[in-house]
């Protein structure tokens, strides 16, 4: 195997919270980027993959571990680096020739190769007749057009792509993507990699040679899959498809445990609250009941047009209230969740204070509310609960579905302006 | 998609075909030799031997040149404060060590009034060119500076420290150096914020023109020649026509620089805008397109660019430490000596203060005191009387697109007409009607700030999304109901902004509307102004200093008890971004 171009070596990120206390966004990775290659960076939201992305590309030094670059410790920028954004981030005050020229400027190129290069970058993406245009009269796919074009003009050792193609509707997307990896294949004598990080997994098995699965809070390598389907790949091909099966399964097999058992919850240990709405929870519901109370997790995702990560919170969330069972890769109405379809707006509420008091953390929460004098906690006192209870959450996160949630079910009170939660 | 520029190459092509040599290069060097000898004349009056008081001619004919050399000191104080924003507002976002004393400081400076600094300014500077008028030109230029430079410095430091992180993690990837981020990232995103504080910096500092220019200090009388000190010699001898000419000749030169300096300028910088999406209103300037049709200028700007192009690259990219997971603005040892030596002059500027003010008793303290409590309440009044009609004409101006596209350019030059040259019109009226200044200060106050007011509810009436106004209609909310479940509480964001800003010019006008000169006579309202203007007046120092830090501070406690807390409720009740 040939030397890695750079290398993560148990790498750990965590970020201060404002009341001081650290939360893991990353925990133990270890990650190599080889010559030559494209590796996908594969998860959920919040797994910290764009963090990871970073720290690779010298924008973040991370709390432990080491960062390679050709087998030396990285200093400052990792020079073999090029990004392309989710955001785009270009300069709206530039035209598109400028945004790639100044770049090209600030590498220290000379004027008469600045100007050739970013020409020959514009005329490699496709933007011929567009240079003088302003970002702003760009289509979403036009942008990030320019965004390749400013990273390609550097003819990068590495070329990482942060979600490039999310902000881009799905045809284009689907045309870019063949586009990236053709000019890839072109390049490839000169040992150039890409690194893309994306939570879509049709478009990281198309597109990669390595996916490496990452899972959440804090966010860890799940493993490393390798993808030898033979290129040009084609998004029908019944290896392709096998191949999104197989990298489903891997993913709810961590996200969804078969033997979930919510009665364990009622201990003092407490599960964490998805960030979840209830009208998300109730969607789900009416989903599955529309198909006749069962369906498999991706079908859902995509009809619902909702990011994986997102759609396996709300499952996990149904879960939780025992409105849903999940059965290996499907999502099934359980009787809990039958009943509270079948109930008018009272009866739903009633089961859903019913739902959310098998849950710890309300239980316990209506117990301190119970014994307050007049049933009231200021929000800062629930939050110190939620912090002792919860300590590696987002707490003012859990808070705010906390009080969705027990608002919904007609359990707690909330006065925003007072900051005041109130036993109802 | 949009097909951009369709017609782009016609288009240059017919631009080509007018850039001849013509009538326009003609005006463009008739305009160059004009700015020339017209500098040259400021020159001959700023080395020209000390002249304090300079006899002021009252004739119309006179008025041109006064004219000039006023607007002169009030470009030059612009040079200044955009100098100094740049440099301040720049180290105060850049370093955190720093940010926290420049920040305050910088609220404080806001506070103080000209009349706070004008001692020392002319003190220092007279005596720092003895025999020469430069220091007395000087002075008066930075007393102009103390009424522009401020609002220009927050609105260039909170550029700074909004840049969108996409933009700044780019510039990083890329390797842009410290002037290439600056010059290719951070001033263009500041430029939008930055041209409009400067219009408002502009008109802020002709207010105090008059007391720029004409100002007695103990028992020396100062007067430079220019448009102030024509008008107070002729508010001083109740010369009525001479007044007329006065407000005239101010008038003019204000629409003069709105449609030369401005007005192309917010033109140029509509290339800055970061929002997406197609021109909300295409922005226009004769002078600008007039500029663009000259050859001579196509020819000069030809030739920049060739040198530029000839100028070598840079040969090592600069080396860009990561930022640490703390976020990363650190402060470097040069930064460190500059923030020493800025703690220092802070110390020792202080230390200065307390020994001047040593002789002032207790009682004095008390009234001071009392006085501000007065002028707080003129301010307040001021402010409230100012909502109270600026609401209704700034709703009916900002919600109907086309009462906005022909009113706000011209209440724009209005606001900047300095409404204590009007205060000679008033103070009769007032007189006539029986209404003493005690009261009549307020209507003065007003007179300047209530602008502001109406700028931000004009602002605030045109932001109010369109599918929140359809709902009202819809749904026959009207009346009443409709301001106050729609209008008041979309615009109260802006309505807060604007009570801030006018406000804090309600407390700088109070020393020249608590103390008018009118025919001859002097008239007064007990308040904290009128006391400042005594004072200074008097070269009562002591005094001078205790009621100067005792504005300063009960305006910067009442930003801090009051202003603040209305601006938080606007970010997170009344937002409508959120």
């Amino acid at each position: 195997m040939e030397a890695p171009l750079c290398e993560l070596r148990g790498v750990s990120q965590s970020f201060t919270q404002p009341n001081g206390a650290p939360l893991p966004v990353l925990q133990g990775i270890d990650l190599q980027v080889r010559p030559a290659e494209v590796v996908c960076l594969l998860g959920p939201s919040g797994c910290g993959k764009s963090t990871l992305l970073r720290i690779l590309a010298g924008l973040i030094r991370p709390t432990t571990g080491e960062v390679l670059y050709h087998g030396r410790p990285l200093t400052g920028l990792n020079p073999g680096v090029a990004i392309v954004f989710q955001s785009f981030a270009l300069y709206p005050w530039m035209t598109v020739a400028q945004n790639i020229q100044v770049v090209l400027q600030a590498a220290g190129l000379p004027r008469a190769e600045v100007a050739t290069r970013a020409a020959q970058a514009i005329r490699t993406v496709g933007l011929d007749g567009f240079e003088e245009a302003y970002p702003r009269e760009l289509s979403g796919g036009m942008k990030q057009r320019v965004g390749m074009a400013r990273a390609f003009s550097l003819h990068p050792e590495m070329l990482f792509m942060d979600e490039p193609f999310s902000q881009v509707d799905a045809l284009t997307a689907e045309s870019l993507r063949a586009e990236v990896l053709d000019l890839w294949a072109s390049r490839r004598s000169q040992s150039s990699s890409i690194l893309m990080v994306s939570h879509d997994i049709k478009e990281v098995v198309y597109m990669a040679d390595r996916i490496v699965v990452l899972g959440a809070h804090p966010g860890v390598v799940r493993t490393v899959v390798e993808n030898t389907l033979p290129r040009p790949r084609d998004y029908r091909s019944p290896e392709l498809l096998r191949m999104v099966d197989r990298l489903h399964d891997i993913i709810t097999g961590h996200e969804l445990p078969d033997v979930a058992s919510p009665t364990a919850l009622a201990g003092p240990e407490m599960e964490p609250l998805p960030t979840v709405s209830t009208s998300e929870i109730v969607g789900l519901l009416e989903y599955l009941d529309a198909r006749g109370g069962c369906e498999d997790v991706f079908r859902m995702a995509t009809d619902t047009g909702r990011d994986f990560g997102k759609a396996i919170g709300v499952v996990k969330a149904a879960e939780m209230l025992e409105l849903v069972d999940t059965p290996k890769r499907a999502v099934a109405l359980s009787g809990t969740g039958a009943r509270f379809l079948a109930s008018d707006v009272a009866g739903r509420k009633a089961l859903w204070r019913e739902q959310l008091l098998q849950l710890g953390l309300f239980r316990q929460l209506r117990a301190v509310l119970e014994q307050q004098p007049r049933h009231e906690l200021r929000r800062e006192q629930v939050l110190e609960l939620v912090i002792l209870r919860l300590p590696f959450e987002d707490y003012e996160r859990t808070f705010d579905t906390l009080v969705r949630w027990g608002r919904f079910g007609d359990l707690f009170a909330y006065d925003e302006e007072r900051e005041l939660l109130s036993l109802q | 998609m949009r097909r951009p520029r369709v017609f782009w190459g016609e288009s240059n092509a017919s631009l080509e075909e007018e850039r001849r040599f013509g009538v326009v290069d003609m005006l463009v060097v008739a305009g160059l030799a004009g700015a020339l000898f017209g500098g040259l004349r400021a020159a001959h009056e700023w080395t020209g031997a000390l002249r304090p008081t300079v006899d002021i001619d009252l004739s119309p004919r006179a008025l041109p040149a006064y004219a000039f050399l006023s607007m002169s000191r009030g470009l030059i104080a612009y040079v200044f404060s955009l100098g100094f924003t740049l440099v301040y507002g720049y180290w105060a976002a850049k370093d955190a060590l720093a940010e926290r004393v420049l920040l305050p400081l910088l609220d404080i400076l806001q506070s103080i009034p000209v009349l706070g600094f004008m001692p020392g300014l002319v003190l220092a500077l007279v005596a720092a060119f003895p025999g020469s008028n430069v220091g007395l030109e000087l002075a008066a230029v930075l007393m102009i500076f103390t009424g522009q430079a401020w609002n220009m410095t927050f609105s260039y430091y909170h550029s700074l420290r909004t840049v969108p992180a996409d933009q700044r993690e780019a510039a990083t990837v890329y390797r842009f150096g410290r002037w290439e981020r600056l010059k290719w990232v951070e001033l263009p995103f500041a430029t939008i914020g930055l041209v409009w504080n400067s219009m408002m910096s502009m008109a802020g500092g002709w207010f105090f023109l008059m007391i720029n220019e004409a100002f007695v200090l103990g028992d020396r009388d100062f007067r430079l020649p220019g448009l102030g000190s024509y008008m107070s010699v002729a508010v001083a001898r109740g010369d009525v026509p001479a007044m007329v000419w006065a407000v005239f000749a101010m008038a003019t030169m204000i629409v003069f620089l709105d449609q030369v300096l401005w007005r192309p300028v917010v033109v140029w910088a509509q290339k800055f805008r970061v929002e997406e999406g197609g021109q909300a209103e295409a922005m226009r300037s004769w002078f600008l397109d007039l500029l663009r049709r000259s050859r001579l200028l196509a020819l000069l700007g030809a030739a920049v660019g060739r040198s530029r192009a000839h100028a070598p690259p840079r040969r090592h990219p600069p080396h860009v430490q990561p930022t640490s997971p703390g976020g990363g603005r650190r402060t470097r040892w040069p930064s460190l000596l500059l923030f020493g030596l800025l703690l220092l002059g802070l110390l020792v500027g202080t230390w200065r203060l307390v020994l001047v003010m040593r002789g002032v008793t207790l009682a004095q303290w008390g009234t001071t005191l009392g006085l501000a409590l007065v002028t707080l309440g003129r301010v307040l009044l001021a402010t409230v009387l100012g909502t109270l009609w600026t609401v209704p004409a700034g709703l009916a101006i900002g919600l109907s697109p086309r009462a906005s596209r022909l009113l706000q350019p011209v209440v724009q030059v209005v606001a900047s007409f300095p409404a204590p040259m009007l205060f000679p019109v008033v103070v009769a009226g007032l007189s006539f009607a029986g209404v003493g200044l005690g009261w009549g200060s307020v209507l003065l106050m007003l007179l300047g700030t209530q602008w502001y007011i109406l700028f931000n509810v004009v602002a605030g009436a045109t932001a109010i999304p369109a599918d929140l106004r359809e709902m009202a209609r819809g749904y026959r909310i009207e009346g009443w109901a409709r301001m106050r479940s729609l209008y008041l509480p979309s615009i109260f964001p802006y309505l807060v902004t604007g009570w801030i800003t006018a406000a804090g010019g309600a407390w700088n006008a109070s020393i020249v509307s608590e103390l008018v000169t009118f025919r001859g006579r002097v008239l007064s309202a007990p308040g904290l102004g009128a006391q400042i203007s005594e004072a200074a007046a008097r070269a009562d120092f002591p005094l001078l200093a205790v009621s100067v830090v005792v504005m300063s501070t009960v305006v910067v406690t009442f930003n801090r008890l009051v202003w603040k807390r209305l601006h938080g409720l606007a970010e997170t009740r009344f937002s409508l971004s959120r």
